[in-house]
């Protein structure tokens, strides 16, 4: 992963020899050289390749050199994943991550909205409740211009999540159990089987709601805590 | 004869040759188009790439190339990122609002699970069938074993 490696590797006004870039270009590494503090002389110069392959360095300069310094290191991060993204699948590349985002964005409002309009009309669903079934393995039906612009720019943002596997898996039944039980894990679901009785749902339910409800005032502003860079790796 | 180079040969100042890589996916009526790639990812990697791939993919390409290269003008840290965090963000937030709908039908189901048993309850113990419908309660038994819940 791009970012300092310990001591400074990278840095060329150290001695400790020509950057991962510099190193890839084949050029001195200068003192105050722009890549330097983001690609070490290791594994930099891999990361640099796909960059320079996508990209180009002089691009890449020009770009890093209009950002502030301290913003350097995730503008770096996130360029070397498009670069990546775009080398594993030269049609779409990182493009291809927001679909299929975006094609999940639009189930998951599409099972919500049936809930909510089985909770308004506040019967039983009297068939046995499966949500409608998950557009699974359907090509993404979206268009580019269907996709947002990156003029809404997230209060926080949790770049350990880009290095995910790129083609997110398909949204499935299993995988919404398992958020529902991260949601009630502290009351041991695992551990219930579902032979157990109706007050046990009861209480879950109970639980859930409670804990949910007080959470969730600020409906928006709930977002899983960022990790910081040093957990790329 | 009016010259029809594309909008990247116009760019470029060039002429436009009939097997321009660039001419069918950049057309002179859409200038920004070839300018973002441009800037972002620069001529010459931008036709490697195109020459690179099946000509039925290269329309595909060329614009998710400039849906790229339009993400990293607007937000120059982030990019295409900012849009991936921001959709995982509405992904959470769809995810937790379906855990509350989920909680909340259970719980209705049960207590109207729970009404429909203390009824019978109390048909058996009046001895009185005059005003309450006889028929017993259906409730769906897989509620007790949602496939959400273990």
């Amino acid at each position: 992963m791009p970012g300092n490696s310990g001591g400074g590797s990278g840095n060329s006004s150290g001695g400790g020899g020509p950057c991962g870039a510099c190193k890839f270009l084949r050029r001195k590494c200068v003192t105050g050289c722009i890549f330097a503090p983001y690609f070490d002389s290791e594994q930099g110069a891999a990361h640099f390749a796909a960059v320079h392959k996508v990209f180009g360095a002089s691009n890449v300069s020009k770009l890093l050199l209009h950002i502030p310094v301290h913003k350097r290191l995730d503008a770096v991060v996130t360029i070397c994943y498009e670069a990546q993204a775009r080398l594993r699948d030269p049609v779409y590349g990182c493009v291809a991550h927001i679909f299929a985002l975006q094609q999940q964005v639009v189930n998951l409002q599409a099972e919500l909205s049936y809930l909510q309009a089985h909770l308004a009309t506040l019967e039983l669903p009297s068939p046995p409740l499966h949500p409608p079934p998950p557009v699974l393995l359907t090509p993404p039906t979206l268009s580019i211009a269907d996709l947002p612009s990156a003029s809404t720019m997230p209060a926080t943002f949790d770049l350990s999540t880009l290095f995910d596997p790129l083609v997110q898996p398909p949204w499935t039944m299993q995988q919404r159990q398992m958020d529902f039980r991260q949601l009630g894990g502290s009351r041991s679901t695992a551990d219930n089987p579902s032979s157990s009785g109706g007050g046990d749902l009861q209480a879950l339910a109970r639980e859930l709601l409670r804990r949910h409800r007080s959470a969730s005032a600020p409906s928006t502003d709930c977002s899983p805590p960022p990790l910081s860079l040093s957990k790329l790796d | 004869m009016i010259s029809t180079r594309c909008a990247a040969c116009k760019y470029l100042r060039k002429r436009c040759d009939t097997d321009c890589i660039f001419s069918p996916y950049f057309p002179s009526n859409d200038p920004l188009k070839f300018a973002c790639v441009h800037k972002i990812f620069g001529a010459s990697n931008v036709g490697k790439m195109l020459k690179q791939l099946p000509v039925h993919h290269r329309a595909e390409a060329a614009n998710s190339l400039c849906f790229e290269a339009q993400s990293r003008i607007q937000d120059p840290v982030y990019g295409c990122t900012g849009i991936i965090s921001l959709l995982q963000q509405q992904i959470y937030n769809a995810q937790k609002q379906l855990a509350i709908a989920r909680a909340e039908i259970a719980l209705n189901a049960h207590q109207a699970h729970l009404q429909g048993g203390s009824q019978f309850q109390q048909i058996e113990a009046s001895s009185s069938f005059n005003n309450v419908a006889a028929e017993p309660l259906h409730v769906d038994q897989s509620f007790f074993d949602p496939p959400w819940l273990f």
